[in-house]
């Protein structure tokens, strides 16, 4: 069985990325020690544990925004674990920052435009050529950025600067932005962090409505009844290490994960 | 005020623009600080200067020393300065620009450029060190045959076709794709490596450019003071040039014309003229002029972040939302 969708013809059965013995030291400090990964399509695979865990640096490693230490990490079949962050997006694996990270003096149109791929005038020769040169290309990313926009209820936003808005509406932008380079795994990093309670829910349909479009999502999220609505299956980490993994109510009953993480 | 004063005024006006033209690029548009700026146009400067000359055997030019001499015809001397800018651009990119963080990227320029004003202040045999370069051809001037007056004026005609072509390249940048992924890196350069955009062939290709502009500049300055010297390019020119830069208003290039107008060109010589008043001991209004434009890059960063001109909001025809404030632009044209 296979699973269409712009990042074309995936097969179920095999993972999509694959991360194994993945470790990532700070001067002795062992932030991700020995992680090992596997990421299906079409899923939300979430990644939980309490803060200082290593889920943010395991993000950050698997994106190439950080390099392993030790470890490889193989994306449809091609090992990237060399890599750099910008050409690991232009191969379809994008992510999202912990901390907003939208580009304060831009509106929210052009944030999404930034993203797009493949202008013509997106090099500096491209740009000395003129308008004429890459005109056709920017009205049809100008076209893809206000579907989008529409979709995530952002319409009205379209001249604002992006700085100016709410937590949530920032989070809105940075996912808009992901889904603009058309990514074949999205790694969002703690989506429902500063977000208003009630802009929560809202941000979870819409992921909701991208798991069903078949999009390949890995999420880290302290939210934990998002988690348990989007996310299957749960990575558990704690200490830099993989601590469980499964559905969220398997993860319930066992008593080391529940001590690790999740009383309270 | 005699046309021979305003004439000068509005070459060096001419100059300052393309300069602040250039910075705009680097520092407004990409968040580049470049605090080496002025080694590149010191750099077309010389190039220009030992491409229009005679060998320095020529009669006339035997008191002094400099490589070249090739008496080239205008305006290869002016391609060349502006070549040697761009050049200079890729060394010092490679170093700084790859591997260091924005803050140590602007300690590491600006310590390059008191190194490069230090080496050629002392090795002599490539431009006559700290004596600099003298009596450099001015463009045409043999063909020309005319007197100083009326050379002024075809000078002021030519450094307004650089300005125009200058703003003509610069205006294409800004309003392109291409500026626009300047602006983000400018905004957050992790956030555009994360989507696919390799920031550091970004930065290399700005610097580059504005290395070569920065070269031109240097080259019609040199062909009209006739002299260059490590004197009349050490490090403080920039923080000028920083200062027009943002009183203008970073990232519009209306704003680093203005900027251009406002501090090198006005601010220069409204200090100068409290030169003739004789107060107090004879360096005191050179040191007065100096703190005046620290309390300006101050007053403007506290007060008025944006510059005069602020950078304007890009409005795309079609947009569903009104625009709540501020100027309001069309893809580069005004809407009502």
């Amino acid at each position: 069985m296979k699973l269409d969708g712009w990042w074309g013809s995936v097969p179920v059965s095999e993972p999509m990325l694959t991360a194994r013995d993945i470790h990532r030291h700070f001067e002795g400090m062992h932030a991700v020690d020995g992680v090992s990964m596997e990421v299906m399509p079409g899923r939300i695979t979430g990644l939980i544990g309490p803060n200082g865990a290593g889920k943010s640096t395991f993000m950050a490693v698997l994106a190439g925004t950080l390099p392993a230490s030790s470890g490889s990490i193989t994306f449809q079949g091609e090992d990237i674990t060399r890599l750099p962050a910008y050409q690991r997006a232009r191969r379809g694996l994008v992510r999202t920052f912990q901390l907003p990270s939208e580009f304060a003096q831009l509106t929210v149109l052009e944030n999404l435009l930034v993203a797009a791929p493949d202008n013509r005038g997106e090099t500096l020769l491209g740009a000395l050529l003129g308008k004429r040169y890459w005109i056709a290309d920017e009205t049809r990313h100008v076209e893809e950025a206000r579907s989008l926009l529409k979709r995530f209820g952002m319409s009205a936003k379209e001249s604002d600067y992006a700085g100016s808005l709410s937590g949530g509406q920032k989070r809105l932008v940075e996912i808009m932005r992901a889904l603009m380079l058309r990514p074949k795994l999205l790694l969002l990093d703690e989506p429902m962090s500063g977000v208003h309670p009630s802009i929560v829910n809202e941000i979870a349909g819409y992921l909701e409505t991208l798991r069903e479009d078949g999009l390949t999502i890995v999420m880290v999220e302290h939210e934990l009844h998002i988690v348990e609505r989007l996310c299957d299956p749960v990575v558990v980490m704690a200490q830099g290490k993989v601590i469980g993994q499964g559905g969220m109510h398997m993860l319930r009953k066992q008593p080391e994960i529940v001590e690790a993480y999740l009383v309270g | 005020m005699n046309t021979y004063y305003l004439a000068n005024l509005l070459i060096f006006a001419g100059i300052d623009i393309i300069a602040c033209l250039a910075l705009n690029l680097q520092f407004g548009v990409s968040g580049i600080v470049n605090f080496s700026f002025i080694i590149f146009q010191a750099a077309g400067a010389y190039v220009a200067a030992v491409l229009s000359m005679p060998p320095d055997t020529a009669a006339d030019y035997s008191f002094q020393i400099y490589v070249g001499g090739w008496q080239l015809p205008f305006p290869l001397p002016w391609i060349g300065g502006a070549l040697a800018g761009a050049l200079l651009a890729v060394p010092v990119g490679v170093v700084v620009l790859r591997r260091l963080r924005a803050d140590y990227q602007a300690i590491a320029l600006l310590v390059t450029s008191i190194i490069a004003n230090t080496v050629i202040n002392n090795a002599r045999p490539l431009f006559n060190g700290a004596a600099g370069v003298a009596l450099v051809p001015q463009p045409l001037q043999d063909q020309l045959n005319t007197n100083a007056s009326s050379y002024q004026y075809f000078y002021i005609g030519l450094t307004a076709v650089c300005v125009a072509i200058v703003w003509f390249i610069a205006a294409r940048i800004v309003n392109s794709p291409y500026g626009r992924t300047l602006r983000a890196m400018r905004e957050n350069e992790i956030a555009v490596n994360a989507l696919g955009k390799n920031p550091v062939a970004l930065k290399m290709s700005i610097f580059i450019v504005g290395g070569a502009i920065a070269g031109l500049s240097g080259a019609i300055l040199v062909g009209f003071l006739t002299v260059w010297a490590p004197s009349t390019w050490l490090y403080p020119e920039t923080i000028i040039l920083f200062a027009a830069v943002i009183v203008g208003g970073r990232g519009n290039n209306l704003g680093a014309i203005l900027g251009a107008l406002l501090v090198p060109v006005g601010f220069e010589e409204v200090t100068r003229l409290l030169g003739g008043l004789n107060i107090g001991p004879p360096n005191l209004i050179p040191a007065l002029e100096w703190v005046c434009i620290g309390l300006f890059i101050l007053g403007f960063l506290w007060f008025r972040p944006k510059g005069v001109v602020p950078e304007t909001r890009r409005v795309f025809p079609g947009a569903a939302s009104p625009v709540p404030d501020e100027t309001r632009w069309v893809v580069g044209k005004r809407a009502g």
